[in-house]
């Protein structure tokens, strides 16, 4: 298995491409430029990162995509996300084709729910003592389960009270988790160094939001931020990579006509 | 087993707008979705296929635009479905609509069950399932949380009432319909989703399924729609939790799980 500092030490983006939603009108279409993006992101050396159902909106799964159109998979450039929104048939058909796909790096989060989506209950991974399914939980089941085959990541929010999500953090890390993916952030943050400082053996990697448009971003940080601010995404990354030169950097909402060609600049 | 699974596309908004003319949803301008209910008549059909083979088959009457909840319920996992469309179909109140179901699931021939969801958001009349039952004069069971089969022409069917369930024995043929408990529904995959594409679906009129047309739409419809209001507004209510930091995190969870909201 790969080493998850691999990334940082040979200077690899996370790439994050969304997969084709389940309500799409135009799914073949929305498949070849989803194959289009992968190919890409893997042509360039990146690591793609595919999205599970991300803010509760149902998606297509990103293995069943790669296996759909037989996608090649470099073992270190291919991240799953996974939350705890699916069947247990559904887990570990997920699981299951990962391993075989040779998938190795799974982020893990507890993720978002809908009416539609199921949810994964405690029983079904063994797990008696626990109201609800975290990604603690989940993390417990793939190690459990699925020993020294995936190389398992979980997510950092710098916007919830510092107490409550580094003790989170502090569980995460006793399940199994070996590198640590921050939310957005978009200048210096005195949570991330905490976690840096606090977890100096484990890669962490920051996001970066690449898209202009930055008052999308107000769900996840928790306050309004105006529609009409002004913000520069390749700015703001160089600016991440010189705050935090040790860590990794996970690109969302990268602009693949605009924005793809001039980010290869940015991190030599 | 040869399953018949009525299903319909109903308008995925709350706020849909009522003809004042017809007292009927106006289609056109919202969303339109499979009936939400019908998820769990649709898991039970190919659940069922799956442990006991067979096949399964999705049914509908609705304008041509329907032929999308045939194709979900492809990808879902169905192995065929028909669409039942035509000028004559237009109008249908619960009866009728019943009765060219039934016409329909007779024209398919043999089959062993049917099943629906317990009713669709748009009328929530959870009429249409009995009603199939009435006009092929099959045995019928309502709001069902469980179906066992016991033996190869008896299925066990658990049925939810107010004040807990019981347990009947149904003779198949039977008609069914089954609650939001009964199973966790799947989530289309891709696979099912590019199959469901490429389907053909059959687009049945009345004179394909030997239906009298009398007994169809407006005509064949005994509902006369006088007045229609909006629902009165759902009361919230505030449930405050008191104690330690931990109970009220734990009394939250349970809160919030009662309600299936996590």
């Amino acid at each position: 298995m790969h080493d998850p500092r691999d990334h940082i030490v040979n200077k690899i983006y996370h790439v994050e491409v969304l997969p084709p939603k389940q309500d799409s009108t135009k799914l073949l279409i929305d498949l070849d430029l989803f194959k289009e993006k992968y190919l890409r992101v893997l042509n360039s050396g990146y690591c793609v990162c595919i999205t599970d159902n991300a803010m509760g909106i149902m998606a297509f799964q990103g293995h069943e995509i790669i296996e759909e159109m037989s996608l090649y998979v470099h073992p270190n450039q291919v991240m799953i996300h996974l939350n705890t929104f699916h069947t247990k048939a559904d887990l570990d058909n997920i699981l299951e084709s990962c391993k075989n796909l040779k998938i190795e790096s799974l982020l893990v989060i507890t993720g978002d729910g809908s009416d539609r989506l199921p949810k994964l209950q405690p029983a079904d991974i063994g797990e008696s003592d626990v109201e609800s399914v975290t990604s603690v939980e989940l993390l417990r089941y793939i190690r459990r389960s699925y020993p020294n085959t995936f190389v398992l990541g979980v997510a950092f929010n710098p916007y919830e009270p510092p107490e409550h999500e580094f003790a989170k953090m502090k569980r995460k890390i006793a399940a199994g988790a070996s590198f640590i993916i921050t939310q957005p952030i978009i200048e210096r943050n005195a949570q991330v160094d905490q976690l840096i400082n606090e977890y100096p053996t484990i890669p962490v990697t920051v996001e970066a939001w690449m898209s202009k448009k930055l008052s999308l971003l107000s769900d996840a940080i928790g306050y309004e931020i105006p529609a009409d601010t002004e913000y520069d995404p390749i700015e703001t990354l160089k600016m991440l990579h010189e705050v935090y030169p040790q860590c990794g950097v996970y690109l969302s909402l990268v602009g693949f006509k605009t924005q793809y060609d001039l980010i290869k600049d940015v991190w030599k | 087993m040869k399953i018949v699974v009525c299903i319909k596309q109903v308008p995925a908004s709350n706020d849909a707008k009522i003809d004042p003319e017809t007292k009927r949803i106006i289609r056109d301008a919202v969303k339109s979705i499979l009936n939400p209910f019908d998820n769990y008549a649709l898991e039970e059909g190919v659940g069922l296929r799956e442990k006991f083979g067979g096949e399964v088959i999705a049914l509908t009457m609705g304008p041509p635009a329907a032929e999308a909840v045939i194709k979900e319920a492809i990808a879902l996992g169905v192995d065929s479905g028909i669409l039942l469309s035509d000028r004559a179909f237009g109008g249908s109140d619960t009866w009728a609509t019943s009765y060219a179901l039934a016409k329909a699931i007779e024209k398919i021939g043999n089959v062993d069950l049917v099943i629906c969801g317990k009713q669709a958001i748009d009328g929530d009349t959870a009429q249409v399932g009995p009603g199939i039952a009435a006009h092929l004069n099959w045995q019928q069971a309502t709001y069902l949380m469980e179906i066992k089969r016991k033996d190869e022409k008896v299925i066990l069917a658990k049925r939810l009432h107010e004040s807990g369930y019981d347990i009947c024995e149904m003779t198949l043929p039977a008609v069914v319909t089954v609650v939001k408990g009964i199973n966790t529904p799947r989530v289309p995959t891709l696979k099912g989703r590019l199959t469901s594409l490429n389907a053909e679906i059959p687009v049945w009129k009345p004179s394909d399924i030997d239906a009298n047309v009398d007994q169809l739409g407006l005509n064949g419809s005994p509902t006369r729609v006088v007045r229609t209001d909006p629902p009165a507004p759902r009361l919230s209510s505030t449930i405050k939790i008191e104690g330690s930091a931990q109970h009220c995190a734990k009394e939250l969870v349970r809160q919030l799980r009662l309600r299936s909201i996590v």
